[in-house]
């Protein structure tokens, strides 16, 4: 057998393997893709779950306390707290309430016009 | 290959072409006929529906105050297949729920009969206790995380809080077992306050935790609008306290208060007693359940007399100045009486004394078929059509029933049965000029971002009386409110107060006529008379008090007056310069 049919038989086949290798390649890369998406996806699933969960809390929370505040701030509670004395208030007597009468209208430039609480003047 | 051998192939061959159709043929049976059946099983095991709870709407005063709030709560639910020491579960159990450790014990002990072991096993479902605040459930995982002990969980739920308590209780109603509303605004506003709850298809692994990627359909929860009524708190918060006072003084069997506003019919505030505590309901008779305003029928007594004079005066049969013969005390052919004997009154005078001949013979006047269309015209024998449950209609007899001395006892509220409400409705006719006003206790539906879905505007039911025939009652129950009136007691210093009290004997069940010792006192007007800013009715039913004080001049007008002076100021009402300040008057004639 001459040199160049031996070297023609046993030449590596290159860019066979080079085919074969570049498709297990990228089968792997699919392959391993693949799993990582997946993994993400289960990640971001437990992250949303978890933050699903705390958004759900967060709110419970909110809900306890508005209806806490609104206990709180409710006129019963208010009124109890007032006749507890812990607001101190104390009732404005009659005596001590001014009421404004209607203030007398402009009647021209320069004109001197009436004080407005001519009820409390009296 | 000889025979045998090719015998054998065959055999062999035929034997693993039948057992593959065998194969093949369940193969497609499975995945094509009971397709459907399996798949249906596979999906009942590992997805789930679950439901995403709409959130109650709130019940909120004109201002915006809560009334009606939800809290959440957990119901805490024990697995018993999955716990290992009971002992030490019930001490931990009992120690956070606030439990008896017996019963604890006694829970978690539960067996069920499983029918595939035919055997009794640990129930996997028991209930705990309900109604768990959030922060205590909260605290109970973290200490069974803690200890590493398994087979406790919550769920999640929410409950009804009325933050006034006892407030209110007969408006808002409250809600059963599953938040449905069962009475006042919660039931009639169910559609409303309810939403729509949602859901969402999820897969779970064979631990049970959800595979989020592997999510299906998903809707989401609507929750309920929020409800805004006409009710001010701060004025309930008077009615309620001057309530509690009369309540306190009188000691009747009920009574009720309703603050209206007259031109729009929007109730003000509303309170009965006997009540109850709306979070604490669980004993409460039905008797305190009841909403007297819209559910008793009362005879109105002499308040109903404004009925009569109005409805004269439109028709125009007599004028305010036209003079009546009183009978000097007993109308003989009717065995009428008066409190005290009148000779000659003005049609003004009839209404400030409290005439019952006058009065009896301006319904003469009248006669029958008319009176009885102005009666029905003011609203009574009618439901008002208040967005509350429960009201009645009331009792007003066609004339073609009526006794021959109907005519002379129906004029001064005998022989008629009226809601308390109905009084206030009709009374508010005359203080806006004669029009009847739908009783409102809604004034808005807003959604969750506080956007107006639905409001309730005023609505005229009809034109009642004149203009000139209502502010002839009005100035005539001024003159009630004064020291020659009936009324006297229910003046508000600074104020120009128009009203008319009444007094009504009740009927005793076992004999069947009037009592004497048992009577139904009110006093129905408004304030400022000149502009009204609101009309309340004050009713006491069987006050105890001897006879002789059991008077709606005596018992109910006083209340009237010390909810009128705190209301005015809570208005910020301008005193009138024509009414002394301060004054104290005496009333004379106050037996009404």
């Amino acid at each position: 057998m001459s040199s160049n049919r031996r070297r023609h038989a046993n030449a590596i086949p290159i860019a066979s393997f080079a085919t074969w290798g570049a498709i297990a390649l990228f089968a792997l890369g699919g392959g391993l893709g693949y799993v990582w998406c997946k993994n993400q996806l289960y990640a971001t699933g437990t992250e949303i779950r978890s933050l699903e969960r705390e958004l759900a809390e967060l709110k419970n929370k909110n809900e306890v306390a508005l209806s806490k505040i609104a206990q709180l701030s409710s006129t019963a509670k208010l009124q109890e707290r007032y006749d507890s004395g812990f607001i101190k208030l104390v009732p404005i007597t009659n005596d001590r309430i001014v009421v404004m009468s209607n203030s007398v209208p402009k009647q021209g430039a320069g004109e001197l016009r009436n004080v407005s609480n001519e009820r409390v003047a009296e | 290959m000889n025979r045998t051998a090719r015998t054998r192939a065959l055999t062999v061959c035929l034997s693993l072409a039948g057992c593959f159709t065998v194969y093949s043929f369940r193969l497609v049976h499975l995945q094509v006929t009971q397709h459907d059946e399996y798949a249906a099983q596979a999906a009942e095991k590992h997805v789930k529906r679950q439901t995403i709870y709409a959130r109650r709407g709130v019940i909120q005063d004109i201002h915006g105050e809560s009334l009606a709030q939800n809290e959440p709560v957990r119901t805490v639910i024990a697995d018993a297949t999955l716990i290992k020491d009971r002992s030490q579960m019930a001490d931990v159990l009992a120690s956070a729920l606030a439990l008896p450790r017996a019963q604890v014990l006694e829970k978690l002990g539960r067996e069920v009969f499983s029918q595939s072991q035919k055997k009794n096993l640990p129930a996997p479902y028991i209930v705990l206790k309900k109604e768990v605040p959030e922060s205590v459930a909260t605290e109970l995982a973290n200490t069974l995380a803690q200890r590493k002990m398994r087979g406790i969980s919550t769920e999640q739920e929410t409950t009804r809080v009325y933050p006034n308590g006892q407030m209110l209780c007969h408006i808002l109603g409250y809600v059963n077992g599953e938040n449905t509303g069962v009475e006042g605004v919660e039931r009639t506003m169910e559609q409303f306050l309810r939403g729509h709850d949602g859901f969402r298809y999820t897969e779970r692994d064979r631990t049970g935790r959800e595979i989020v990627p592997y999510r299906g359909q998903e809707k989401d929860a609507r929750n309920g609008c929020n409800v805004k009524l006409t009710i001010d708190m701060g004025l309930q918060n008077i009615v309620e306290q001057e309530l509690d006072t009369a309540i306190k003084q009188f000691r009747p069997k009920s009574a009720t208060v309703i603050l209206m506003q007259p031109k729009t019919g929007e109730i003000l505030a509303l309170a009965n007693r006997p009540n109850f505590n709306l979070n604490v309901q669980d004993k409460v008779p039905p008797d305190h359940r009841r909403n007297r305003a819209i559910a008793d029928m009362v005879e109105p007594g002499s308040t109903f007399k404004i009925v009569t004079t109005a409805a004269a005066l439109t028709e125009r049969i007599v004028r305010p100045t036209t003079m009546i013969n009183c009978e000097n005390g007993y109308f003989a052919s009717c065995k009428l009486h008066d409190h005290h004997p009148y000779s000659d009154l003005s049609v003004n005078d009839i209404l400030v004394k409290s005439s019952n001949i006058g009065t009896a013979k301006l319904a003469i006047q009248l006669g029958d078929q008319k009176f009885y269309e102005y009666i029905r015209r003011f609203g009574f024998g009618e439901r008002s059509g208040v967005n509350l449950p429960g009201e009645i209609p009331g009792v007003i007899h066609p004339p073609h029933r009526w006794s021959k001395i109907s005519i002379t006892r129906m004029p001064m509220g005998h022989e008629v049965g009226a809601t308390p409400l109905q009084m206030a409705a009709a009374m508010c006719a005359i203080a806006n000029g004669g029009y009847l006003m739908l009783p409102q206790i809604l004034h808005e539906i807003v959604d969750e971002q506080g956007r107006s879905i639905s409001q309730f505007p005023p609505q005229q039911v009809r034109r009642v009386v004149s203009k000139e025939a209502a502010a002839a009652v009005r100035n005539a129950m001024v003159e009630v409110v004064s020291p020659k009136g009936t009324a006297a007691l229910a003046h508000v210093a600074g104020f120009k107060v128009a009203g008319k009290t009444g007094t009504a004997q009740k009927y005793d069940e076992q004999t069947r006529l009037p009592s004497h010792d048992k009577y139904v006192v009110s006093f129905l007007g408004f304030m400022p008379a000149e502009d009204p800013a609101f009309v309340c009715l004050v009713m006491v039913d069987e006050a105890q008090v001897s006879n002789d004080k059991n008077y709606g001049g005596l018992v109910a007008a006083p209340v009237f007056s010390r909810i009128g002076e705190k209301a005015a100021r809570y208005l910020g009402l301008v005193p009138s310069p024509e009414v002394p300040a301060g004054s104290v008057m005496a009333g004379q004639n106050i037996r009404d």
